[in-house]
């Protein structure tokens, strides 16, 4: 009984945090979305938000762009973080600044990094003023577009230099973790090292992966200011759509908007069950 | 973006609340100015703006949170917002939540859209503005003053400024730059990449869309009083013509367009387009001033007239401090504080207020006043004004470029 009391009162404000907050945020935005909205005189709830979020072609756009920037930016990081952890795994000289580099990222924030991409790549940044200076391009618009691009290039760069450090840092404390023993034994055994990665370590610490990757993917796809600051006015990914419906003076837009954050979340939620799915059929295989 | 309104909002819940609450609107009515004062002292008014600009926060904080402090120990709390929105959808979340006398919001920069979107949610303090004694030095008989892009004030908002629409250029590379739409036309079509506007709902990138609007309508007249459906879509469809038929001649061939005047403004001090614009003309001399244009830029109205309207402040109906907000109103429209504003190295914003009813001194004043050489004369802009439409034409155009145009 004594437990019972303690483990409920220790878990109260966590709890309260994500009831209120959490909740009952998705709560209202869920009312909204049904169109009930007394202040405006919506007294009736109804479909029709999800109706014509669902009929417009731009939603589909929308939620292709998303889907590819989330997707694109994850297998990249995740790829490049199983690299530069099998890297940092060993012992080199410089191993201490290298480590240090990767784990700088990670105190940097989202908007900086996207302002710095700006700086760097606009078609009047600093590569483009080089080039001029090379002789290169004659005027910007000869500059390569990566930033407000259509194939979303500046946006998933940011990404993957922001998220890679994170996959890393998990990736390698799972590895440091499970030592190189098995490796060893397997390489004794004449695998390849090709063969010791591929099916010793690497089915070890995809779990630890698939997690961290799968954080990186719902966070990327439900971000707002990397695709508000680098990416192109149209189509624009769902987070932007959704709050473009949101401050949109004419209040009837808001129920559109908040049925589009619905769609977010539940995409988000179906990954989330995937990927545990997933995870289930890795331990149980 | 929204982090920001989110630590806004926490900046206000935390700074100290007013030693009167006047959330009571009615109550302050009845009372004398002098008692309204009096209620007012050592109070705190937060007033959410459009933080943008630099010299527009430093006059508001420094010149004004000066005088309201000294004079009347009030503490002027300036919010800083991107889009006007961010505000009111603050004060509709508590409209919704039942916070009906001690919101978060004591006054908004204001004008349009928004406005009509506060009246629509019955969501705006309305009927004290007789109360202000500077009141009378606005004339409410100009159709311009008295209607909010059509829709009537009805005392339910101050005006503050006026403000005209121009386009700039930089002399030094662009000498003789289009002057009317047909015009522009041509030039961008001559010189492919040189152009571009922010898309929808960028405000600006609104703004520019309409000077086509009206010359594909045949000029504004056309388009007065309430939504007509059948002129829309008469002008629109020519509109989007002209548009679409424009976009391989623009920045980036129209694949994308920027999405802010901010962007556009870089894109412009980075040479990477030719021409840009501004609701307000005051914007580009604050931009040679701190460096970011070249001194050589120039700014101009197109002869066929630009648009012009009036912005506003408002207070909203659940505004604990109404007092303090009516008294930084009044200061707001004092012929002394009007001038500072017109100042071109302060703001170089136009008054709203009759100059003629100000006092001798602050006349002279007024008279003095020359502008930058890169911000061009209200009176030269003045010369050709368009009206702006009322809220449902304009949403209805924004809406149409994105789908016809904007994808």
């Amino acid at each position: 009984m004594q437990d019972r009391l303690k483990i409920t009162l220790l878990l109260t404000p966590a709890l309260t945090v994500i009831g209120v907050l959490f909740f009952g945020g998705l709560g209202l935005s869920l009312l909204r979305s049904f169109n009930y909205m007394p202040i405006i005189g919506m007294n009736d709830p109804n479909l029709d938000a999800y109706r014509s979020v669902l009929a417009s072609p731009q939603v589909y756009r929308s939620l292709a762009l998303t889907l590819y920037i989330a997707a694109t930016s994850t297998l990249i990081a995740s790829v490049l973080a199983v690299a530069t952890a099998l890297l940092l795994r060993r012992s080199f000289r410089g191993r201490a600044i290298a480590s240090f580099l990767v784990h700088l990222n990670l105190t940097i924030p989202h908007l900086v990094g996207a302002i710095g991409i700006l700086y760097l790549f606009s078609q009047s940044g600093s590569f483009a003023r080089m080039a001029y200076g090379l002789g290169l391009i004659t005027k910007p618009a000869d500059f390569p577009a990566i930033v407000f691009d259509p194939y979303a290039i500046g946006i998933i760069a940011t990404y993957v230099w922001k998220e890679l450090p994170f996959i890393t840092v998990i990736t390698l404390a799972n590895m440091q973790t499970l030592g190189n023993d098995h490796e060893s034994v397997a390489r004794t055994l004449g695998a390849s090292r090709w063969q010791a990665f591929r099916h010793v370590l690497l089915p070890q610490i995809m779990p630890g992966l698939l997690s961290a990757s799968a954080i990186v993917f719902a966070f990327t796809f439900g971000a707002y200011e990397i695709p508000a600051l680098l990416g192109a006015s149209a189509p624009q990914t769902l987070p932007l759509m959704a709050y473009r419906g949101f401050t949109d003076v004419n209040l009837a837009s808001h129920p559109q908007a908040m049925a589009l954050a619905m769609l977010i979340a539940a995409v988000s939620a179906i990954m989330i069950a995937l990927y545990t799915r997933a995870l289930r059929n890795k331990r149980r295989g | 973006m929204k982090s920001l309104t989110i630590a806004a909002l926490l900046a206000v819940t935390m700074t100290p609340v007013a030693k009167a609450d006047t959330a009571d609107g009615a109550a302050l009515i009845a009372m004398t100015w002098d008692q309204i004062v009096d209620e007012a002292r050592g109070g705190t008014v937060n007033w959410f703006m459009w933080g943008g600009s630099d010299s527009i926060n430093q006059y508001v904080s420094g010149y004004i949170g000066g005088i309201l402090m000294a004079d009347y120990g009030i503490t002027l709390n300036r919010v800083g917002i991107t889009d006007t929105a961010e505000a009111v959808n603050i004060v509709l979340g508590e409209k919704q939540a039942g916070v009906s006398n001690k919101g978060a919001v004591d006054m908004i920069w204001i004008n349009g859209e928004n406005f009509r979107t506060l009246r629509q949610g019955d969501m705006v303090w309305c009927g004290y503005t007789d109360a202000l004694p500077n009141n009378a030095l606005i004339n409410w008989n100009n159709p311009a003053i008295a209607n909010d892009f059509g829709v009537p004030v009805a005392g339910c908002e101050v005006p503050w400024s006026k403000a005209q629409f121009a386009f700039a250029h930089d002399s030094a590379t662009l000498p003789n730059p289009p002057k009317s739409i047909p015009d522009l036309i041509a030039w961008i079509k001559a010189n492919p990449g040189q152009f571009t506007y922010p898309a929808a709902p960028d405000f600006n990138g609104g703004v520019f869309v309409r000077h086509v609007f009206y010359y594909a309508a045949g000029g504004a007249e056309n388009l007065l009083g309430r939504f007509d459906q059948t002129k829309y879509d008469a002008a629109a469809s020519k509109t989007w013509a002209i548009l679409n038929d424009l976009e391989p001649y623009l920045w980036r061939k129209g694949d994308t367009y920027p999405t802010s005047i901010t962007a556009l403004d870089q894109l412009f001090a980075n040479k990477e387009v030719s021409i840009t614009f501004n609701y307000d003309a005051s914007q580009f001399g604050l931009a040679v001033q701190n460096g970011s244009f070249p001194e050589t830029v120039r700014s101009y109205g197109l002869t066929d007239g630009t648009i012009s309207n009036t912005n506003y402040t408002a207070i909203p109906f659940n505004s604990p401090n109404k007092a303090a907000a009516m008294v930084l109103q009044n200061l707001l429209l004092s012929g002394p504080a009007q001038v500072e504003k017109a100042m071109p190295a302060a703001w170089g914003a136009a008054p709203a207020i009759e100059i003629a009813r100000t006092k001798p001194e602050d006349q002279a004043k007024f008279a003095s006043i020359t502008q930058l050489p890169s911000v061009v004369s209200m009176e030269d802009l003045g010369k050709s004004a368009l009206p702006e439409l009322q809220a449902d034409w304009i949403s209805a155009i924004e809406q149409g470029w994105i789908e016809n145009v904007g994808q």
